[in-house]
């Protein structure tokens, strides 16, 4: 089962900048895990440190112990599709590959696999000079994609492509994390870095949210949703009555545009107040916080959430070392180095198309 | 190490700019050969580097100025290894190969077999060139009131001049004595090239300083400090010509041994590369 352990992973960039501060992460097969936060967090720093072109300051992050450049042979173990990673203009797509191929020692036949897969098999013949900005991301997924690792990691990915490209890569990052799982294999580790909350949310299976180059949360994206605050918004003619109905249900509620907003209820709360007020209803809507406003919570150090990064971290042990069933997150206990006997945390289904937003 | 290698001389010859470059080269050496085979005067002896026309030596003029090839293969030792990092290749290249050293010396052993093709495709260009020059029947007369092309032998000797008539004789002889030379010459320069590369990184930074080091630097040094001069760089390129110490100028140039000018050179591209590895290419790469 595939490894990735940071512990007090720092990186100074001279006296004034510190890139990333004391980081301690771990990312699982199986799933995809997102490293998110806004420009300047370190995700970029980190990943280059995890794949050895930039050395830390302190600390380590180690694939399954070991330094990425005491890696035997990297390209069969870690791919890597980096932002202003380079072509040389005038050298062809499948030339590029071929280089990598001959250093690594695989067949040139896998070079053309590779580039059929991204979709570039016709214009593997041409010199990269010529590429779009999206397709010189494919051929950097078809690079780091050439020696079937079972760690892939991606830096903001999703820069140049278009939506389907988006959505294509969204399917195989998912299938290709989960390959294998349903035969009781491990699964592969994958890691995305991204800004666009968005995307990452239909992505991503696991989350580590960095802000200012520290950890601001780690844990199951699900659960991190999970904690956040459901909100009702109702519109109704008789909106004073009903915030009157839901104080005495002790559900505070606010008037607000012309609706009446219940933070912290659920329709199944509200619905049954109203039916004995006989409140006129013509509207309800359910929402839970986006990720996006969690995200600002978590990475603002404004604390609008701040038993997050503590609580999740407990949730996230647990899954790192064996699925446990106990419903409420309890404190962490210790992480084990050994290996977790049960057959790893359960993916979703690996061709389950796009996740939907959770509602 | 050996897949090493073979990517290294597909990065070469997957990329056009390595061919103008070699075609360049060979532009330059026909330039240059034919400049000298035809150039009016040739002075008569003295001042190293010319040997006089209408001699038996005629063809030594012709090679040896292929020398300056080896400016081209320093160009190409550092474009070896400033080439990675201008386009930014050196990212997939040390993802592939995290330990930077055997990188390094994939590409000092790449730069030499390039710098040493570099050097056979000149000697190679002045071979045709001679054998063209031969098969012409290229003749000068060097007479009283100095050189001139073209002169019937008949007007040559009725001025007493001396008459000479290029041949294939010389031509061989004169060939095989400097091909050697320039070949192991280049190959090590682009050795040093790849040191340089290694240690500035930037592309145009470590080209410039190499000519202008190579050029400017070393030809005041060695005018001022001979003793200094024969170990630098350019000088010890020179000392592997056995025609530069037997025909040019005699004692006007201070030279080492062909062998001592192969080691200084080795280890100039060596050092400097180790030193690169250890310095500037440890750098992070972002």
């Amino acid at each position: 089962m595939p490894t990735i352990q940071a512990r007090g992973l720092t990186k100074r960039f001279g006296a004034e900048v510190l890139a990333v501060d004391h980081l301690d992460f771990d990312a699982v097969p199986g799933g995809v895990t997102g490293f998110l936060g806004p420009n300047g967090a370190g995700k970029t720093t980190t990943l280059r440190m995890l794949l050895g072109l930039v050395t830390p300051t302190s600390g380590s992050v180690l694939i399954d112990g070991h330094h990425y450049r005491d890696l035997p042979n990297p390209t069969l173990r870690v791919g890597a599709v980096l932002e202003a990673s380079g072509f040389h203009p005038a050298r062809t797509a499948r030339n590029h590959l071929r280089l990598i191929a001959t250093v690594a020692g695989i067949p040139f036949s896998r070079v053309d696999e590779c580039l059929d897969l991204v979709g570039l098999s016709e214009a593997g013949k041409r010199a990269v000079g010529g590429f779009s900005m999206g397709m010189r991301q494919r051929l950097e997924l078809a690079r780091a994609l050439l020696g079937k690792p079972d760690i892939l990691v991606l830096d903001e990915p999703a820069n140049g492509l278009d939506p389907q490209g988006i959505a294509w890569l969204r399917d195989f990052l998912r299938w290709y994390a989960a390959d294998g799982t349903e035969k009781g294999n491990d699964g592969r580790i994958v890691i995305v870095s991204s800004h666009l909350l968005s995307e990452a949310q239909l992505t991503v299976d696991d989350v580590v949210v960095l802000a200012a180059g520290r950890l601001a949360a780690q844990g199951k994206l699900k659960d991190l949703l999970a904690g956040t605050k459901r909100t009702v918004r109702v519109r109704t003619p008789d909106a004073d009555r009903l915030v009157e109905a839901l104080r005495r249900a002790n559900l505070p509620a606010a008037m607000k545009d012309g609706y009446v907003i219940c933070e912290g209820g659920t329709p199944e709360a509200l619905g049954p107040i109203m039916v004995e007020n006989r409140i006129e209803v013509h509207e309800m809507v359910s929402s839970t916080e986006s990720l996006e406003s969690l995200f600002f919570a978590l990475t603002s150090g404004e604390g609008m959430h701040p038993g997050y990064a503590a609580g999740l971290m407990g949730d996230y042990r647990e899954v790192v070392d064996g699925p446990s069933p106990g419903p409420a997150p309890s404190p962490a206990p210790p992480p084990s180095p050994g290996p977790a006997p049960s057959p790893g945390p359960a993916p979703s289904p690996p061709d389950g198309g796009p996740m939907g937003r959770p509602r | 190490m050996i897949r090493l290698l073979n990517a290294e001389i597909r990065k070469l010859w997957t990329i056009w700019s390595t061919y103008v470059l070699f075609g360049i080269v060979v532009l330059i050496d026909v330039a240059f050969g034919l400049g000298l085979a035809f150039a009016p005067g040739g002075r008569r002896g003295g001042s190293a580097g010319i040997v006089p026309h209408g001699s038996s030596q005629w063809f030594t003029n012709v090679f040896s100025v292929l020398d300056n090839s080896r400016l081209l293969a320093l160009v190409l030792g550092a474009l070896i290894i400033t080439g990675e990092y201008r386009h930014k290749t050196v990212t997939p290249t040390f993802l592939a190969e995290p330990r930077r050293g055997r990188v390094v010396t994939a590409k000092l052993g790449i730069g030499f077999g390039g710098g040493a093709l570099l050097g056979a495709l000149t000697m190679l260009t002045g071979l045709v060139l001679g054998l063209v020059l031969v098969a012409l029947k290229v003749h000068s007369c060097r007479g009283l009131g100095g050189v001139s092309q073209g002169m019937s032998q008949a007007m040559c000797t009725a001025q007493h001049g001396v008459y000479y008539v290029a041949n294939s004789h010389d031509m061989w002889h004169d060939w095989s004595r400097i091909a050697p030379g320039v070949v192991l010459g280049t190959g090590l320069f682009a050795i040093y090239g790849v040191g340089l590369g290694a240690l500035l990184k930037n592309q145009i930074v470590a080209i410039v300083a190499g000519l202008i080091f190579t050029l400017v630097v070393e030809a005041i040094v060695g005018a001022i400090w001979p003793r200094i001069g024969e170990y630098l760089p350019g000088q010890a390129a020179t000392a592997l010509e056995d025609a530069a110490r037997t025909t040019f100028g005699g004692g006007n140039v201070r030279l080492l041994p062909w062998w001592g000018g192969a080691i200084m050179l080795l280890v100039y591209g060596v050092a400097l590369a180790f030193v690169g590895t250890l310095t500037t290419l440890r750098s992070d790469v972002t």
